[in-house]
């Protein structure tokens, strides 16, 4: 992580390819991929445990998994929201640098604000169900697992959509001459570092949640 | 429809409501042809037992089995086989006595005719209200529906929950006779909750239910 | 849906459906809070969008001298092209179903007729005879609504087939998505608050491919395979919703 930090500001040349400055503005890059990334594997992850939650209804013997899967899934969703408004905002510092407005209306701009909203209900259904707890893990489960076909449709069409116009610099990074190999060595570290953060924070809420439900 | 002898098998079952365990565990049997009565204080968890043998609640731990010859019903397919009857039980108060039956039939694949829901409704003390919408019925009157439709759905369990809530002297009379009649066939089981001490003798056996601590 | 035939599940869904169309019959609070929502915002709308209505008659005054009948008469509609036509009438059935759709489950909790249905019926049948019926209901407001909203704004139906398409497929997403989480809702004890909240974030995503759909529609001279990739994807974000709620909902129902 330190790496990462030290790398995006020292290490890494600026990329080629962004118009205005000499690229000064690609190292949000570091961040911001990485964090989006992690926005929507968040659900990934949150919406695998509330399979986990689901199934284990139909083995009666498995009621105290149902309640760790629960947990896991609710912190999975929860710093899914938190990672949602970091790539939001790392996004829009990014846009207002490089092309002088901080909200173009991009179809990923718009994809990360309906998922954020997405997190934001189901966050809301679980504290609006904090009354009925032997209810609220198979509900919450089941709203996350609703939202597998818009999270879906979010992450793969919305994007692709001729009727939007997108100005993410997917294809200028893409092109291997355009960033140097000390960019890349700050890159991909940068993904490992920010997998194993996320896993780290879950790992935490999760053990908070059991101390919490136990006292 | 099912065939073999009918038999109800409880085993260890217990239900939590959150951390807080309803009623300690229980085991008993059924065969057909046996009423059996469950008793309990409030809150001893009398109605969750029943709705956890009805399949409409999954039990915490323990198993409630309803076995036809040696094939085991789930959840699904027992809730044919049941006559319940229960205070939280509500029939459609926009719709009359005629369309709640005749809805409830539909939805098991049959079409009562008029001559068997008057027969149903003239048994339960009901005749000629047939075409009032539900919400102009007394609360006794709703009960005695209930047993309308028991009557009509002619299953071989029947799960009775507080069976004379809200009933008069004739009512209870009434209630009586369906269990008398509905014991005296060999294929058919009858479990009654209650704390009425005149219910209590009702059956073969009576099951207490303890809280734990 | 185990050890139950395709026939009688049928039997069951349809009887669900009859039963839903007879209580709706009898107090019409589901679709007169749905068709009284869209015609109060509709006049809201026009209301609120007077001054564009102006703007575009000032516009126009100066070359006032050579304009046919027709094209005066035009200048009383707002100055929006077809596909924001279509996105607002859109947003005004998506409100007002979140108002009204709820009701069929609400329904069932207040009145504490859950226990009997689940006892006579499967689950997906309960799902399924709801989905119908919220189905309905919307495509008869939708019936009502849109050609007022046609008459008041000036959109054109263009493509017969495309309009109905769209609409057909609009009113099939919007009715799976509120019928899976009104009954989410119901469980949940919630208010209204809750079920729009919960529902919208998850229509959004519903409205861009409506548009994008629309859009496509509008163009001069659609493809054929554009048109028909943009209004499936409409369709198969419906289909996806109904499949997986079919899944989820005994999940919901059973206790």
């Amino acid at each position: 992580m330190i790496y990462v930090c030290y790398g995006a500001f020292f290490i890494a040349q600026p990329a080629k390819g962004f118009n205005g400055g000499a690229g000064e503005t690609a190292r949000i890059v570091f961040f911001h991929v990485p964090v989006a990334v992690l926005s929507y594997i968040a659900y990934c992850v949150g919406a695998w445990h509330a399979i986990s939650v689901l199934r284990a209804r139909s083995k009666p013997g498995l009621a105290g998994r149902n309640s760790d899967a629960d947990r896991k899934s609710a912190a999975a969703m929860e710093l899914g929201f938190v990672y949602c408004i970091l790539a939001t905002i790392t996004g829009s510092l990014f846009s207002g640098a490089q092309w002088n407005s901080y909200w173009n209306w991009d179809p990923r701009q718009i994809s990360i604000v309906i998922m954020l909203l997405v997190y934001a209900a189901y966050l809301l259904l679980r504290s609006a169900l904090s009354d009925r707890t032997d209810r609220r893990a198979e509900l919450s489960a089941v709203y996350c697992l609703l939202a597998l076909v818009p999270a879906t449709f979010l992450i793969w069409i919305v994007p692709r959509l001729p009727w939007l116009m997108s100005l993410h610099p997917t294809e200028v990074l893409a092109q291997p001459k355009n960033t140097s190999l000390d960019y890349k060595m700050v890159l991909y570290p940068s993904f490992i570092a920010f997998f194993m953060l996320f896993g780290w924070m879950l790992q935490l809420r999760v053990r908070m949640m059991r101390l919490l439900s136990r006292g | 429809m099912m065939s073999g002898e009918v038999n109800l098998k409880v085993c260890d079952l217990s239900h939590s409501f959150e951390e807080r365990q309803v009623f300690a565990p229980v085991s008993f049997a059924l065969k057909g042809g046996e009423a059996g009565v469950v008793s309990g204080a409030n809150g001893a968890g009398k109605s969750t037992l029943l709705r956890i043998i009805a399949g409409l609640l999954l039990p915490k731990s323990g198993t409630a089995e309803i076995l036809f010859g040696e094939q085991s019903l789930n959840a699904e397919e027992r809730r044919s086989q049941i006559g319940y009857v229960a205070p939280d039980l509500n029939f459609y108060r926009e719709l009359t006595a005629a369309e709640n039956l005749q809805f409830f039939a539909e939805m098991q694949g049959r079409i009562l005719t008029k001559a068997e829901m008057i027969e149903a409704l003239t048994h339960v003390g009901l005749r000629g209200r047939g075409r009032d919408p539900l919400r102009t019925y007394s609360s006794g009157m709703r009960q005695r529906l209930k047993y309308a439709w028991v009557l009509l759905q002619k299953a071989p369990i029947l799960l009775l929950d507080e069976p004379t809530s809200n009933l008069d002297a004739e009512g209870t009379e009434i209630v009586k006779e369906i269990i008398a009649e509905h014991r005296s066939r060999p294929e058919t089981l009858t479990l009654i909750a209650t704390n009425e001490s005149d219910e209590l003798g009702w059956g073969d056996f009576t099951v207490m239910l303890r809280q734990t601590l | 849906m185990s050890g139950i035939s395709g026939k009688a599940w049928r039997q069951a869904t349809f009887t669900v459906f009859k039963k839903e169309m007879r209580t709706e019959l009898r107090s019409r609070v589901s679709i007169s809070g749905i068709a009284l929502f869209a015609f109060s915002a509709l006049i809201l709308l026009t209301l609120a969008t007077a001054t564009l209505r102006e703007a575009q008659t000032i516009a126009f005054s100066k070359m006032l001298d050579g304009m046919t009948v027709e094209a005066i008469a035009k200048l009383r509609y707002p100055a929006w092209d077809w596909v924001s036509k279509m996105g607002l009438l859109w947003i005004l059935l998506f409100f007002a179903a979140f108002t009204g759709l709820a009701h069929t489950f609400v329904q069932e909790e207040e009145a504490g007729t859950t226990l009997v249905l689940r006892m006579v019926s499967p689950p997906t049948a309960v799902y399924a005879g709801k989905l119908l019926f919220n189905f309905m209901l919307l495509l008869a407001v939708m019936v009502g609504v849109t050609p007022v909203y046609m008459a008041l704004t000036g959109m054109v139906i263009g493509s017969p087939f495309v309009l109905l398409s769209v609409m057909l497929g609009g009113c099939l997403g919007l009715s799976a998505t509120a019928t899976i989480v009104a009954a989410l809702a119901a469980k949940a004890k919630g208010s209204g608050t809750l079920f729009s909240a919960l529902g919208l974030p998850l229509v959004t995503v519903f409205l861009l491919l409506l548009l994008n759909a629309a859009s496509t529609a509008n163009t001069i001279d659609p493809s054929a395979l554009r048109l028909l990739r943009d209004v499936g994807g409409l369709y198969s974000f419906a289909i996806g919703v109904i499949a997986l709620s079919g899944m989820l909902f005994p999940y919901i129902w059973e206790e």
